[in-house]
């Protein structure tokens, strides 16, 4: 395992306190200013505000590495992902699109 | 009318990031600063269960919110509302980011970096260069730091850093191109009209309350006061404020003032009231051993030091004060034992038994760290094996990390130390995620 997808497994893994009536969502954003992939975790009570604890920023800035991070994650993990910031990208190897519709407030 | 021509008239910008610790939030999350509904909240202990320390400016509008003055239950729970945590080392990088953005269109000593998120720039030479006005050059500048950070930022423009500063607090804040203009010439149909005194920069409820006083109610009122009556009832803050009704600022930018007695020091608001002296000692201690660590970074001896201790509200309500503040002049040092003696000295003399919610520590009459002062009354041995300790257990907290050495005191019910040494301006740093 490397050292991205370790980092964000553990602070996953402390933050994911399988609570009652709350949702939880692993976020990945794109940031084309940093050049970096930032992860979130977002989780929200039934009729509360989100909350949003970041998790990581992943500098290699390549779709590629993200894909086989993805992959990692999902192994560990079976929380849905949301992807923000990818519309009109593909991931390399499936060459299916990583997000389908852009965000109101993206 | 007053004659402007023999004051100084340059170009200048004062220029603050829209809504900071929120936008930052916000771009990094992938989505857009003023369409996003966020709110960047501390849950440090000392909160109260959480403060908010900035919001974007949709959560703004929707719950009328107010960053630093806002707390957690004045936050509706509403699903669309999203809550995030505050990282403020990332908010500083960000700063210099845009700082450096900058540099590009004015030279380093036209620049003045005045907070985390506002910088004031000194144009009048350089202006030219990037556009035909100086709102050209300013929309130049928005746009740069628009498609290279993702943050919106808004402009104040004037013919002095006053003028700049008022455009923005006053216009560029509302406008929809987030830039204002003020100029010599336009000050009174800008500054003027201002209502409420306590909307102006450097005018606070106090001074506002002084003024009203005198019969002065709005920056009109203000401007058209007997300037020797004021002066001769508010000395020369009164002078400072006639000026400022009339835009006028003779400071300039590349002529630096520091201060004229540096002092340094550290406070906190506790978690809860402290009431046992033994609690109360810990912190104080934990205080002073920071303070004095930071004296020694700076190779400095202080000669004086303060102690301020902050009742908790019940207590400042049965005691008439809200605490106290005292100084000592102690004999030049930056070593841990003699100023948590000299500290618990002061909080003994004037403690008589009321709940404690806030603690602020001050050293002044700084000098430089030349040499150690020995004293006939102590082996010269022990004197010197104080001050080596100290400077051991610098070295190993700046090798290793602050929580690695402690005191036992500080895992005694009350310290504040281990959970604060993460902090960075006393909220989450967010290194740990980085």
């Amino acid at each position: 395992m490397n050292n991205d997808l370790k980092l964000i497994t553990t602070r996953l893994d402390a933050g994911f306190k399988r609570q009652d009536q709350v949702r939880y969502q692993v976020v990945i954003a794109n940031d084309p200013y940093d050049q970096t992939y930032n992860f979130f975790l977002n989780y929200q009570h039934r009729n509360r505000r989100l909350k949003s604890q970041p998790l990581h920023s992943v500098r290699n800035y390549s779709l590629t590495y993200l894909e086989q991070l993805i992959q990692g994650l999902r192994d560990h993990t079976q929380l849905s992902f949301e992807f923000v910031g990818f519309t009109g990208q593909r991931w390399p190897t499936s060459q299916q699109r990583i997000q389908f519709r852009r965000l109101n407030d993206e | 009318m007053m004659n402007y021509q023999n004051e100084p008239h340059g170009v200048f910008f004062l220029i603050d990031n829209k809504s900071f610790y929120a936008s930052v939030e916000a771009v990094a999350r992938g989505l857009n600063p003023l369409k996003v509904t966020l709110v960047v909240m501390s849950e440090a202990d000392n909160t109260n269960g959480g403060l908010v320390l900035a919001t974007s400016p949709e959560a703004k509008l929707r719950y009328h919110l107010q960053a630093n003055v806002s707390r957690q239950r004045e936050v509706p729970q509403d699903p669309q509302l999203m809550v995030v945590p505050p990282r403020m080392n990332l908010y500083i990088k960000r700063n210099l980011q845009i700082n450096d953005i900058f540099r590009r269109f004015v030279a380093n000593e036209d620049l003045m970096p005045y907070s985390i998120d506002e910088s004031i720039l000194d144009v009048t030479h350089s202006w030219q260069l990037f556009g035909q006005t100086p709102r050209e050059v300013a929309v130049r500048i928005q746009k740069t730091v628009r498609r290279e950070l993702g943050l919106y930022t808004t402009v104040g423009i004037g013919d002095n850093p006053l003028q700049a500063k008022l455009a923005l607090d006053l216009y560029a804040k509302h406008t929809p191109d987030l830039i204002g203009e003020i100029h010599y010439d336009t000050v009174p149909k800008t500054i003027w009209p201002v209502d409420q005194l306590t909307d102006v920069w450097s005018i606070g409820k106090r001074t506002a309350k002084h003024l009203n006083r005198l019969g002065i109610h709005n920056m009109y009122e203000l401007a058209h006061v007997d300037p020797y009556q004021l002066n001769a009832e508010m000395g020369l803050m009164g002078q400072q404020l006639f000026a400022l009704a009339w835009g006028i600022d003779r400071s300039q930018l590349r002529k630096r003032r520091g201060p004229k007695n540096a002092s340094l020091g550290n406070s906190q608001v506790l978690p809860r009231d402290y009431v046992q002296q033994a609690e109360i000692e810990t912190v104080i201690k934990e205080v002073g051993e920071q303070v004095a660590a930071r004296l020694r970074h700076h190779h400095k001896l202080a000669g004086c030091i303060s102690l301020g201790v902050g009742f908790s509200y019940a207590a400042s309500e049965a005691d008439g004060r809200s605490g106290f503040h005292q100084e000592l002049r102690i004999v030049p040092t930056d070593q841990n034992v003699v100023i948590s003696q000299a500290l618990l000295q002061i909080f003994h003399q004037h403690w008589q038994g009321q709940a404690i919610r806030n603690l602020a520590v001050y050293t002044s009459r700084l000098s430089p760290a030349t040499g150690l002062q020995l004293n006939f009354f102590e082996p010269a041995k022990n004197q010197i094996k104080r001050v080596k300790a100290d400077h051991v257990v610098d070295d190993i907290r700046d090798q290793f990390g602050f929580t690695k050495l402690v005191y036992a005191s500080s895992l005694m019910h009350g310290g504040t130390a281990i959970s604060r040494a993460s902090l960075v301006g006393g909220h989450n740093g967010g290194n740990a995620y980085e």
